[in-house]
């Protein structure tokens, strides 16, 4: 894959909106108060007082699902951080590809339940119909900010941040876009937090999102943009079982000969689990500094590698750091990303 | 660069995609009786099931991907143990049908990716990536997947889509529909919207020039390009321009114009909206540059199969292509006065027109994709 210059991002948590992710834990929030449903925990890194409205007007916001107000509200900022001018002119060069794992599980949940258990004729709204389509977050991010590229959304769980970053390298290697925002998003629902219970997963449920402005690395960029990482290379690949420490760590090598950096460059690893840790430190031969997503800010899934990112250049991360991501059903993935010198 | 298609599986309400073709050229295959849910309640009262028994069984889109996954795989004798394999799974609900049974024990959440439905089918694919982009994944499925062939990420991709239909679902088009819908009437005058097919396809492909001549018979066709847009207008209602766009982006890549095709496989999905908004923009695009093309459209015959919708028509395109006959669009009587200027194919087949082929898909989330092909 090409390589990618990051120019601009934001991200949302329980720390903020446009706040950078912090290395250390997220206040956690009373859930209990914010929702009707019983909850397996009482409570959770969530980000409590989020209204889209205030940041993007009462007008088109009302039918958003939470995941498609965060993921649009971050796009924005995004483009406001990078500097993005968005016009006639480049509005059709400018793409949106966004990592999922389901879309909004509270949506698609809600809406079929409602067709269970509404009197006839099922009485479902229409219009909150394409909330449970699972691209919902990014064709409305494109409608809100007039983005007219390449538009895709990507279901891969806690992977997904991965395999966007390698879609949006594809489309500006392929000329589908010059500019990419390339990002990913969970949100907190009842939904989710009994789906993390039922998993046995340790900790709490988590939500947030992150938005990075992407262009070629090779390529003339936009007057007045500023680099503030580079994205060396992204690998994905499979381990059933076992196989998955030795599929990660064999990542971690590509990504490594891929970008052309030594092991002894890595000054950092972004896990989105503590487990990723011990295959990317045997694969690196010495053990950096660890940042732990899941420990920080909970589980948050498709969110994680996003914010794996936005913690490490929150801290103006200097020198090389590894981010890895793992699946439950065996999927790996590796990410080399530089600082700015 | 361009890119080979080896071989490839289709399912859909006919049958495997030999099964489906023959009634698309009889031109009488319709919906049946609604077997989902409650038929007077959802106001949806016909579809185009795949016949695999009870529709309330989890996994039914996880099975018939296996299924067309492996049978893909045969057909065109890549070997995922030999050589290096991806796989690009386009779908618009995914298992949204599963999760519908709203039983958290009866799916656990990782089995709503796909990677486990491949691996079954053949575990020595590397790469799963599931592409989530409504009704035109399996457009940008393919466009992925061409990529990844032509640089070099995998020997041969496998693009594949697939979708079983969910209650939501219905019950949106039922909510949409002034009166229930009997049957699909793509670009008629007297159309009243669309229902629900369901299934899956796989196609094996690989970059031009790597097609090893000890890989069993000859390409199915050469893909040309696959361009792409968003309208980033309106989440549910199709844009002419945004259309538009996608089909000169196709050309663009391909470096072709759009006088040189011959053959168009529309979206064409009976809805008020879609067909003149889809005849608008061929008409700004294909006949503004002098082209003329035969039309046809699968969706009367096998209802929308949602995000394998371009890889149901793109199997009826190879089939036209191999065969030289292109089928009716089944259920159109009379054509909408926006196509009135266009070549609809009305009624009994025709032959296979020469040039390039066109498949056209679009989604939800105004996200269009529309692929070039021609023959290998």
């Amino acid at each position: 894959m090409t390589g990618l210059v990051v120019t601009g991002w934001s991200s949302i948590t329980a720390a903020g909106v446009g706040e950078a992710p912090p290395l250390e834990p997220l206040p956690a929030a009373r859930v209990t108060d914010l929702f009707e449903e019983a909850l397996p925990e009482e409570s959770a890194p969530v980000l409590t007082g989020f209204d889209v409205r205030a940041h993007l007007g009462r007008k088109g916001t009302g039918s958003y699902d939470r995941a498609t107000a965060l993921a649009t509200t971050a796009c924005g900022e995004a483009l406001k951080a990078g500097s993005v001018e968005v016009n006639d002119a480049t509005r059709g060069r400018i793409g949106v590809v966004l990592g999922t794992t389901v879309g909004s599980f509270r949506s698609t949940s809600d809406y079929s339940r409602d067709t269970l258990v509404q009197e006839k004729p099922y009485l479902v709204n229409p219009l909150l119909f394409p909330n449970t389509v699972m691209n919902c977050a990014a064709g409305q991010a494109a409608i809100r900010h007039g983005l007219k590229g390449v538009n895709s959304t990507v279901a891969g769980g806690p992977l997904a941040f991965h395999q966007a970053l390698r879609y949006a390298a594809n489309a500006l290697e392929r000329g589908y876009a010059d500019v990419m925002l390339v990002g990913c998003v969970e949100e907190y629902s009842p939904h989710r937090a009994w789906q993390t219970a039922a998993a046995r997963r340790s900790g709490p449920t988590g939500e947030g999102t992150a938005v990075f402005v992407v262009e070629r690395a090779d390529a003339a960029r936009r007057p007045g943009s500023t680099v503030q990482a580079e994205v060396l290379a992204v690998a994905t690949a499979f381990g059933w079982g076992d196989a998955a420490a030795d599929a990660l760590a064999g990542c971690v090598l590509r990504v490594l000969r891929e970008a052309g950096v030594t092991a002894g460059e890595v000054t950092a690893v972004a896990t989105g689990d503590a487990q990723e840790y011990e295959p990317a430190a045997r694969a690196l031969g010495h053990r950096p500094e660890r940042v732990t997503v899941s420990e920080l800010y909970g589980q948050c899934d498709a969110a994680t590698g996003g914010l794996s990112l936005g913690a490490l250049l929150g801290r103006r991360l200097g020198g090389v750091a590894l981010l890895t991501a793992r699946t439950r059903d065996g999927g790996v993935g590796a990410a080399l990303v530089r600082g700015p010198s | 660069m361009t890119a080979l298609i080896l071989g490839g599986a289709t399912l859909t309400s006919l049958g495997d995609g030999a099964a489906t073709f023959t009634a698309l050229l009889a031109g009488d295959a319709g919906p049946v009786p609604l077997a989902h849910g409650d038929p007077g309640r959802l106001r949806v009262t016909r579809g185009h099931h795949v016949p695999d028994g009870d529709p309330n069984t989890p996994f039914r889109a996880s099975g018939w991907l296996t299924r067309c996954v492996r049978e893909a795989l045969d057909a065109s004798a890549v070997d995922p143990a030999r050589t290096r394999v991806a796989c690009v799974v386009g779908s618009g609900l995914r298992e949204l049908a599963a999760v519908e049974l709203l039983d958290p024990r009866a799916v656990p959440v990782q089995r709503l990716h796909f990677a486990h439905a491949v691996r079954r089918a053949a575990p020595e694919i590397g790469e799963v990536v599931t592409v989530s982009n409504a009704c035109s994944a399996g457009g940008h499925a393919l466009a992925l997947a061409q990529d990844m062939v032509e640089l070099g990420d995998a020997d041969a991709v496998v693009v594949a889509a697939t979708d079983a239909m969910t209650e939501s679902m219905l019950a949106m088009i039922g909510r949409v529909a002034d009166e229930p819908t009997d049957r699909v009437r793509p670009f008629d005058a007297g159309r009243t919207g669309v229902l629900l097919g369901e299934g899956a396809a796989a196609f094996v492909i690989v970059a031009e020039g790597s097609h090893r001549p000890d890989q069993r018979g000859a390409a199915l066709a050469r893909v040309l390009a696959t361009g792409l847009s968003c309208d980033a207008h309106h989440e549910t209602a199709p844009s002419a321009e945004g259309i538009g766009r996608a089909m000169r982006d196709a050309y663009h890549r391909a470096g072709r114009r759009p006088r040189e095709t011959g053959l168009v496989l529309a979206h064409g999905t009976g809805t008020a909206l879609n067909d003149p908004t889809e005849c608008a923009a061929l008409r700004d695009v294909l006949v503004a540059d002098g082209g003329d093309p035969l039309i046809t459209g699968v969706k009367g015959a096998v209802g929308h199969t949602s995000g394998v919708a371009a890889l149901t028509s793109l199997d009826v395109a190879l089939r036209c292509l191999r065969t030289g006959r292109v089928p009716p669009i089944t259920g159109l009587r009379t054509p909408l006065p926006e196509g009135k200027d266009l070549r609809l194919l009305i009624g009994e087949p025709a032959p296979t027109p020469g040039g390039l082929v066109q498949l056209d898909a679009f989604g939800f989330g105004g996200v269009n994709a529309v692929t070039l092909l021609e023959r290998p």
